[in-house]
């Protein structure tokens, strides 16, 4: 076993300490003070994404040859560490965790060429179409149709849950192209170019939280070429069990979760318990928070495991079971943000939530987000394949390698 | 960044388990724990001679001065086997001795002696802090009162080590003293654990200690550092147990029939399985981890107290849900699933319950 402490470690760590506290600008800043979901603010979003791509820094966890940074994990989690701790808006996913990756992977070379570069400058923004109306959890089981006619499919049907689909200006999806056999094996994965096509709607609807970050996507005989598919017709399963493997596998999520902590004691310094002392003091609340704190703390050692290449991280449920940890434990963590807060965070601020907007929240910052992220975050256990999803599939191996 | 065994450490952990699945069948080891000894002095003989009791000894010790790393490779395999010979014991004493150039140090290592830390005061005395016990100036020679509890391995001992305060001038320190079981003064109430080890409760009145059984004047240091040990073997016991618990629960859930189809099939039974194999890979990686660190030196107060505390409440989780998940033969004596719980909530209550160790992290604050 080995854990690198070497002093170059600490050289690293300034670097990254000096470029996180000067790069980023104001809006940046707000942005990621005001962050309420895993989906930051579109527009300082990707004006940081844009900054980090010109340093080099846009995608640790790609390969170096496509523009990785060839970080050691280590270096990955003193980058993460020290990017949390400023409250700096995480980039989307979906483009450079999911859409990318799986190119890399089983993308042509044509498809690299065109796909890769636009994705790691920040230039094009991917959504995921995947869910529809009536194919959630049973994803398989998805009717959006897609008929060959020339060099092209025609669309029909439509996608919902499309996260930032109106921010995008390319989509990638699972269609139907075969009802005769079993339902995994007439889905086909392909790529859109644009999501404007003649016949596509977009249509945003208003989350829990009051802000439009999920998508239903309209098709009606939309023409898309066939060169944009990934992996063979009547495959697109195995494609997209592949690319699941990236949105559900694991990275550096853990020290969002500690800087959530962080946020919660620091909070607690100011509260009142109820009982006459602060919440920072109050026994009950430590032990609740110390009893969070380990299980994050588990979670770290379980995602270094991962990315360090464990031989236990090779069980096919590796994925699943970082999906599940990881979501439950950001619930956790809004839950207890939201005791801290109490009745403050009733108070509906959207518009001093709105970055750019010069309206002062009614108290502190915590109290303008923790009650948005706790409701936003309800989705953690829904998206990317319901925890319950997740146990079945955990399940099927349970033995295995213990 | 590497938490994975090297080919001697994997070795040592198959060697292990092989000798373990020959000669500590669960058939075997219950034999063994019903006899009167209540563990098997030839299979005590067998781990002395692979060096497992000179693993925790410095090398300049004369001892085979193993990392933690490979201590987590020995102690999974006898926790997952429900080893019932002293080890633990020996991994608390074997260390201090060393730590003051005892001779006897060599016995313990051959197997032939065995030698028990009489440190706990009762309900898990987590911290030394809390060590009560009292070694009063009698002339040239210290005289103890008190009672020491849950003493590994202390009906058996030839030795035992005794921690307790000395009152030094005007320092309070935590002494070491050396002490014969057959002392005057002294007596030993030895009993079983639920989990089939064997301890004693050892009441100490008005014992007399010869100077030179002084063995350290100040031992706190080597005592927190053993106890750091004992910690991380106790949770690869259980972490061992669990996945073992996590084995044959799948594999019970799968061929066990109701309703004309395997429970396993049933989204219920299933779920359960699932959580079970997420609070084991909790529980082992957060082992894999604090071993690497400890191997690093970097292990914080902290870092002991997440491993304690979540290996305590993680294995409880696992244990009681292969029990329900087993049924009615989950609650028998006859099946290994019950001793392994009971092995998991015997090292939760050792040196501090998951309860203890998981407050202490919230009043830590993280650096």
């Amino acid at each position: 076993m080995e854990i690198d402490f070497s002093p170059e470690l600490e050289a690293f760590r300034a670097e990254v300490c000096d470029f996180l506290d000067t790069a980023p600008t104001p809006e940046i800043r707000e942005a990621g003070r005001k962050l309420t979901s895993v989906f930051a603010p579109f527009e300082q979003v990707m004006a940081w994404h844009k900054i980090l791509y010109e340093k080099g820094w846009a995608a640790p966890s790609w390969p170096k040859e496509h523009g990785g940074t060839g970080w050691t994990v280590e270096q990955r989690y003193i980058f993460a560490e020290e990017y949390r701790r400023r409250d700096l808006p995480p980039l989307l996913p979906q483009s450079l965790g999911m859409v990318g990756p799986l190119l890399i992977d089983i993308g042509t070379e044509e498809q690299k060429a065109k796909y890769l570069p636009p994705i790691l400058k920040g230039e094009d923004f991917w959504a995921q179409g995947y869910s529809e109306p009536n194919s959630g959890s049973d994803l398989a089981s998805l009717s959006c149709r897609a008929d060959k006619d020339g060099d092209d499919y025609i669309i029909n049907g439509s996608k919902i849950w499309t996260t930032y689909a109106h921010h995008a200006n390319r989509m990638f999806m699972l269609v139907r192209t075969d009802n005769t056999g079993k339902k995994q094996q007439g889905i086909t994965f392909l790529l859109l170019d644009r999501v404007d096509y003649p016949g596509m709607t977009i249509r945003p609807i208003v989350g829990l939280d009051g802000f439009p970050e999920q998508c239903e996507v309209f098709f009606e005989d939309v023409r898309v070429p066939q060169s944009g598919r990934v992996g063979e017709e009547n495959d697109g399963w195995t494609v997209a069990k592949h690319l699941l493997k990236h949105e559900r596998g694991g990275g550096a999520q853990s020290p969002t979760l500690h800087r959530g902590i962080e946020r919660i004691r620091e909070a607690a310094k100011d509260t009142p318990s109820g009982f006459g002392t602060s919440l920072a003091e109050d026994p009950v609340f430590l032990r609740d928070l110390g009893e969070l704190e380990a299980d994050i703390a588990s979670y770290e050692a379980f995602e270094k495991l991962g990315v360090s290449g464990h031989p236990m991280a090779n069980d096919p449920s590796w994925p699943s079971m970082n999906k599940t940890m990881n979501s439950v434990l950001t619930q956790r963590i809004s839950v207890m943000m939201t005791r801290v807060t109490g009745n403050e965070g009733l108070p509906l601020q959207h518009e001093a939530l709105r970055v750019g907007a010069n309206v002062e929240p009614l108290g502190s910052d915590l109290e303008l987000v923790a009650m948005p992220y706790y409701l936003n975050s309800r989705a953690t256990t829904i998206y990317a394949g319901s925890n319950e999803v997740q146990r079945d599939l955990i399940a099927r191996t349970a033995g295995r390698g213990a | 960044m590497d938490f994975s065994f090297t080919d001697e450490q994997q070795m040592l952990r198959d060697s292990v388990s092989s000798f373990l699945q020959r000669s500590y069948d669960f058939d075997a080891r219950s034999k063994i724990v019903r006899s009167a000894e209540g563990w098997s002095r030839a299979i005590w003989e067998q781990i002395a001679e692979i060096g497992l009791l000179a693993l925790p000894v410095a090398e300049d010790a004369g001892g085979l001065g193993g990392t933690a790393p490979d201590l987590v490779a020995v102690a999974e395999p006898f926790g997952a086997h429900l080893l019932a010979e002293p080890f633990i014991a020996t991994l608390l004493a074997a260390p201090l001795l060393a730590s003051v150039e005892d001779e006897r140090l060599e016995g313990i290592m051959e197997g032939s002696k065995l030698a028990a830390l009489a440190y706990e005061e009762g309900h898990g005395t987590a911290d030394p802090s809390h060590i009560a016990m009292t070694a009063h100036r009698d002339g040239e020679r210290f005289m103890l009162d008190g009672e020491k509890r849950m003493v590994l391995a202390g009906g058996d001992a030839d030795l035992l080590l005794v921690v307790a305060r000395l009152e030094d001038r005007l320092e309070d320190r935590l002494a070491l003293f050396s002490l014969s079981p057959d002392s005057d003064g002294i007596t030993i109430k030895g009993y079983q654990t639920i989990d089939g080890r064997r301890a004693a409760n050892i009441r100490f009145s008005g014992v007399q200690v010869e100077k030179d059984d002084l063995l350290a004047n100040d031992i706190e240091d080597a005592l927190r550092k053993a106890l750091d040990t004992a910690i991380l073997a106790l949770c690869a016991e259980s972490v061992g147990a669990m996945g073992e618990l996590l084995s044959r629960t799948a594999e019970y859930a799968s061929t066990r029939k109701q309703f004309g189809v395997p429970i396993a099939t049933f989204q219920a039974v299933a779920h359960r399985l699932a959580d079970m194999k997420i609070a084991y890979t909790k529980a082992r990686a957060t082992l894999l981890y604090t071993a690497a660190l400890m191997e690093a030196g970097h292990a914080t107060e902290r870092d002991m107290a997440i491993l304690k505390g979540q290996t305590g409440k993680l294995g409880r989780e696992v244990g009681e849900a292969a029990i329900q998940t087993h049924g009615g033969v989950g609650m028998t004596d006859e099946l290994a699933v019950s001793h392994l719980h009971k092995r998991i909530l015997a090292n939760d209550a050792l040196l501090g319950s998951s309860e203890y160790h998981l407050r202490k992290v919230g009043n830590l604050s993280r650096s």
